[in-house]
């Protein structure tokens, strides 16, 4: 049996299977990213944050571009070298076209890292600080320490963690999350404090089997154990339901038989499992159990493992720890300010954005202040050199043709702190992937920030979490990087995979490289919009 | 194309006769035929578990205080019950739980799967007369994509999160965080949804792209576009739905998936609180309302992918029992094609409540209502070919006769619903589940089981049973009415779709001022006969699947391979077909109805027969010529 039509075209369509099956299949990737760009129209218009705008570095995204371009005549190359029946120039250009995919995923690797690397926090006043997080340590006492300079101690940890003083910790036996587990081990064993069990985990799976003891009172937190637990308590908590569900069924026969024709929502509120009567054929069946910390010691948290108050924090795993949340401030190097919601904030409430600015939390400190005077200065010579440009629309009245954007006004970018600071711009070669903190001129630029807890409203990375112009970004850039990935995989088989079906049939080679390259070039085609809409706009 | 097949390739003249593995050709088969038997047995377990699931249900709704009957609970595990049932009783984030997935399984792994996959791989190369699907290996891939999405969404009923329970919609931002609470997010029911879904609709897509290359590239010779059957039609149709509305769903399901794992904020508005989690820690300003887009951007047109498949059963089945041409075959055939083309332009309709404004509701208002034409014109043609043919009561005709009324009436209690000022009333009251329940059981599945007694015999070379045939059809007709005509009333009447509890909570005491409590006491006492509708449902279903898996051994053998005397290439080939389907160079020479032609003798005559020598028609022996003039 034979498929027709797989390698030459059929005559009234003028074409062949694969090549109907890739428009096709193009048509439903168009409704795919279609999908996603109507998505991100949707999400901009209607964002009631400023939208970040001209965030990203330029230069890697528009060296891809260029990149992609070349692949895409290439792949060209190769179909017609196939045509030609020139194996080795085929060989060439597919190369080529592979290398391009590669050297594309690789700056794309770059820019994904320092996106991952780098800290923003929205203060619960809507500032907004951007840069990187310094580490920190605890000593001896529990007590939190930055650290300054670049050598990092084994213990040392971010600085955006929580810390918490814990003596108590509840665990819950079918919720456990047993990395949690292990982190809590693995930090009480490093501080030489010991997580022990309060009381002895003892109990029956049904009145008839044989007491059973899981764990004695004073023995140390351990996952096998508390999986023990889990089972004895899932048993007994099954057994009691049986009973109940029984003894349930029984008294609606009863019920039933006593009241013929009576509505059942009417017998309800008499029906009822009475637990007293019930109690000699359950077993006791408790589904948390408790630790002691000894000696009391503090844990360290990402924040996003735990809800934390004054006295008492939750793991998400309903884990609960009692004590007491220590001081642990966000520390970091800022390379960005951002006013910008602020400002939306204050306008929507009818206030004057400046002055609410100039009263939030951050521009008390003087060095900040400091910083906001000179941006102020450049905004102001700005808006001069724009007027001076652009002329005035209603000079009587102050209103100029052309005025700074809210970005210009309100935001303070890394390359304005290093401007600032030194008086001289980078280029934008220089800042290839973002602010770098390693490059000491830069460096010096960026002014230190401690920000206690309760200032912090939302603190992400650069991840989809910050906001969804990020999200945005990692979802389009990754599904699209998914889709360079496996084109460049298709075609890299027929590199170096195709030899023996080129020389039994090279017309079939070329129909494959041909369809390979039309997917190629969609590739190609989503990235030419991707491109400005997350780089330009 | 076959004589090419047969013709110089030395390198696969014996394919025919080289025996395969065992699992190479019932388990990883490439056979379309072999694979359209698997997606049909895998896709009626689905819908049996589906049921299932819609019994424990209508026992909630029913008898909200009493606990689940052993009968009805005994596949459960001790501890599992434990869990999600409340001494017995089922509790609502159970009823939840099972509510969405009986949507999900019934509709992404019952129907469509039975439906546009299993009969439209079984039917559609042999009647367009070609030797298999274009891409057999991506067939293959397709089957079983859709077996692991399957497998993933029932596996996570095992899960400590249970499965998701946010509707079979899944709407954001409900579904955005339910099972927040599950530590490694990979792990909750409701990203296993997703990720179910991805595969799913991955599935669907290559197998769209398959069936429509397939239909385009891979006719015989002859069968030019209007002498295709309407099946094939339809399932050009279906196909074009899946390929193109899909997409924005597996965008829905991608950014919902990563509001999920990696905690964006697509679908998640500003200042969200959730009673467990408080105040969520997002960044909010995502747009609940740009998910309802995109899901029913594709969950309108999947309504006529679950529909158009039914349809083309019908169309092929009344014909044949009629013995005359189906009515309208041409209106038919550019009915189904504005069909698929308004039905991307109807979607809103779902979504007359979240407040998009008058103009947009009414533009989908309009486009709503002209879309009830084309189904109108549709259905009217086949209940016109029944009119004067010398109807045949076989037993797949029953199905397909029973399902003219049943489509139709699920299809008319729709129109209310299009109108935007009634639809504010009805909106997820049972009078939508009635409808559309309407539209999808007692319609699209008579008519799917109209194809299973049709196309039994080709398969197997057995007929199903008539007598049981007949156990299954005259019961289930009844209870599926007993089953749905109540919510229709019910609905007008106010009954909530998501009441777990049947209305229990807005009972009040007879005599009561509260209008609303009266209305439900007035209401309730038919909960329980829809769900002893349900219950005898269930047992109408035992003769089919006596018959289905009996006949395969004890089935009367069929005297000849064109068993019901019809016109169209499948019934050219023997029976079974073999792997290649053909035996002969197969062609197509007329129309796909020609019954009770007065210039030919016999009630029939066949699409592959060739007409006598005098009438210079295409001989056997020309080439691959023919077929490019006459398409």
């Amino acid at each position: 049996m034979e498929i027709p039509y797989t390698v030459t075209a059929r005559k009234d369509t003028g074409l062949f299977n694969s090549k109907v099956g890739i428009w096709l299949f193009l048509a439903s990737e168009v409704m795919l990213f279609g999908g996603l760009f109507s998505g991100y129209i949707f999400l901009r218009i209607y964002a009631d944050y400023p939208w970040p705008e001209r965030t990203l570095p330029v230069l890697p995204g528009l060296i891809n571009t260029f990149v992609l371009i070349g692949s895409s005549v290439t792949v060209v190359f190769a179909w017609a070298a196939l045509k030609m029946r020139q194996w080795r120039r085929f060989q060439v250009f597919m190369g080529i076209t592979i290398a391009c995919a590669a050297i594309f995923m690789v700056l794309k690797g770059i820019e994904y890292t320092a996106k991952w690397g780098h800290q923003a926090v929205r203060m619960d006043d809507y500032a907004i600080v951007e840069g990187h997080t310094h580490k920190a340590e605890l000593d001896d006492h529990g007590h939190f320490h930055v650290i300054h300079g670049k050598k990092y101690p084994d213990h040392a940890f971010p600085a955006n963690r929580i810390v918490f003083e814990t003596n108590e910790i509840q665990i819950d036996l079918t919720r456990f999350y047993a990395p949690y587990m292990k982190e809590l081990i693995e930090q009480a064993e490093e501080r030489g404090s010991k997580i022990l069990l309060a009381d002895t985990i003892a109990g029956k799976r049904n009145p008839k089997a044989d007491e059973k003891t899981v764990a004695m009172a004073g023995e140390e937190l351990a996952v096998g154990f508390l999986k023990d637990a889990r089972e004895l308590f899932l048993d007994a908590r099954a057994h009691n339901a049986g009973v109940r569900t029984d003894e349930l069924r029984r008294l609606w026969r009863v019920a039933k038989k006593n009241n013929p024709g009576e509505p059942a929502y009417l017998l309800a509120s008499s029906v009822q499992v009475d637990d007293a009567a019930l109690a000699p054929r359950l077993v006791p069946a408790t589904g948390t159990v408790k630790f002691n910390v000894q000696p009391p010691m503090p844990f360290v948290f990402k924040r996003s493992w735990i809800r934390e108050s004054e006295e008492s924090a939750r793991l998400k795993d309903d884990t609960i720890l009692r004590g007491k949340l220590q001081e642990c401030p966000l520390v970091m190097g800022v390379d960005a300010i951002d006013f910008r919601y602020m400002a939306q904030k204050a306008e929507a409430a009818g206030k004057e954005p400046m002055s609410v600015i100039a009263n939030s939390w951050l521009l008390q400190k003087p060095e900040y202040k400091e910083l906001w005077k000179q941006h102020l200065e450049s905004v102001e010579k700005l808006e001069q050199k724009l007027i001076d440009s652009h002329g005035w629309k209603d000079e009587a009245r102050g209103i100029a043709n052309r005025v700074p954007t809210d970005t210009e006004r309100y935001r303070i970018g890394w390359k304005d702190l290093v401007e600032y600071k030194t008086g001289e711009r980078p280029s934008m070669v220089q800042g290839f992937a973002g602010p770098s903190h390693k490059k000491e001129e830069f460096a010096k630029a960026f002014p230190e920030l401690e920000i206690p807890n309760e200032k912090i409203s939302l603190q992400s990375k650069f991840t989809p979490k910050w906001n969804t112009y990020y999200a945005i970004y990692f979802t389009l850039t990754g599904l699209h990087g998914l889709h360079v990935i496996g084109g460049a995989i298709v075609l890299a088989y027929y590199l170096f995979f195709s030899k023996g079906l080129y020389l039994r049939n090279p017309e079939w080679l070329a129909n494959r490289v041909e369809v390979g390259g039309l997917f190629w070039h969609f590739v190609d085609l989503v990235w030419i919009f991707l491109f400005p809409i997350l780089y330009l706009m | 194309m076959s004589a090419e097949a047969t013709a110089a390739h030395d390198e696969h003249h014996d394919d025919h006769h080289h025996d395969l593995p065992f699992y190479r050709k019932y388990i990883w088969s490439t056979d379309h035929k072999v694979i359209g038997i698997q997606y049909g047995i895998t896709a009626l377990l689905f819908l049996a578990f589906g049921f299932y699931l819609m019994m424990v249900m209508r026992w909630s709704i029913a008898y909200p205080h009493e606990p689940l009957p052993g009968w009805m609970s005994w596949i459960f595990t001790e501890e599992w019950k434990a869990r999600w049932l409340q001494d017995g009783k089922v509790t609502g984030d159970t009823y939840n739980m099972f509510g969405a997935m009986h949507g999900t399984i019934m509709v992404f792994l019952g129907i469509v799967p039975l439906g546009f996959a299993a009969f439209g791989n079984y039917v559609v190369p042999l009647q367009i007369g070609t030797v298999d699907m274009a891409f057999p290996r991506l067939n293959m891939v397709s089957y079983w994509l859709y077996v692991i999405g399957g497998g993933i969404m029932c596996a996570s009923f095992f899960m400590e999160s249970g499965a998701a329970k946010s509707g079979w919609t899944n709407y954001s931002p409900l579904a955005g965080f339910a099972d927040s609470q599950i530590v490694n997010q990979w792990l909750a029911g409701q990203t296993q949804w997703l990720l179910g879904m991805v595969f799913l609709i991955s599935s669907s897509l290559l197998g769209a792209v398959n069936f429509l290359t397939t239909i385009i590239n891979l006719r015989a010779k002859g069968m030019t576009w209007m002498r295709l059957p309407f099946f094939v039609w339809g399932m050009l149709v279906t196909g074009f739905l899946l390929l193109l509305a899909f997409p924005p769903l597996e965008v829905a399901a991608i950014m919902q998936l990563m509001d999920r794992v990696a905690d964006s904020s697509f679908f998640m508005p500003s200042g969200l609180v959730s009673k467990t989690a408080g105040v969520l820690e997002v960044s909010g300003s995502g747009s609940p309302l740009l998910y309802q887009h995109l899901f029913w951007f594709l969950g309108h047109p999947e309504v006529y992918v679950l529909l158009l498949p039914a349809i083309c059963c019908v169309a092929e089945i009344i014909p044949v029992n009629t013995r005359k041409p189906l009515w309208g075959y041409k209106s038919m055939v550019y009915a189904v094609l504005v069909l698929g083309f308004l039905s991307f332009i109807v979607w809103a309709h779902h979504m007359y409540l979240t407040g998009m404004g008058p103009v947009v509701s009414t533009f989908f208002q309009t486009t709503t209502v002209l879309i009830s034409v084309p189904s109108v014109i549709l259905l009217t043609s086949m209940i016109i070919s029944l009119w004067g043919g010398s109807i045949r009561f076989t037993v797949p005709m029953l199905w397909a006769a029973a399902f003219l009324p049943m489509f139709g009436i699920g299809g008319l209690t729709g129109l209310p619903l299009a109108f935007n000022l009634v639809d504010l009333h009805l909106h997820d009251t049972y009078y939508v589940i009635g409808h559309f329940h309407y539209v999808v059981a007692p319609g699209v599945l008579f008519g799917l089981f109209a194809g299973v007694y049709h196309w039994y015999p080709k398969i197997t070379g057995r007929f199903m049973d008539t007598f049981l045939g007949h156990l299954h059809f005259w019961p289930s007709l009844v209870f599926m009415n007993v089953l749905f005509f109540p919510m229709l009333t019910q609905g007008m009447a106010g009954f909530h779709r998501r009441w777990y509890n049947g209305g229990d909570a807005y009972l009040v005491e007879e005599g009561s001022g509260n209008i609303f409590g009266n209305t439900v006491l007035d209401w309730v006492a038919w909960n329980s006969v829809m769900s002893w509708g349900a219950w005898l449902l269930a047992l109408a279903q035992i003769p089919f699947v006596i018959n289905f898996f009996g006949s395969i051994r004890f089935g009367k053998k069929i005297k000849s391979d064109n068993p019901w005397d019809a016109t169209t290439l499948e019934w050219a080939t023997p029976t079974p077909p073999p792997h290649g389907n053909f035996t002969f160079d197969v062609a197509a020479y007329r129309g796909p109805y020609e019954y009770s032609r007065s210039d030919h003798e016999g009630d029939f005559y066949p699409q592959w027969e060739e007409p006598p020598r005098e009438k210079a028609a295409p001989s056997k022996t020309t080439t691959t010529k023919e077929s490019a003039k006459e398409s």
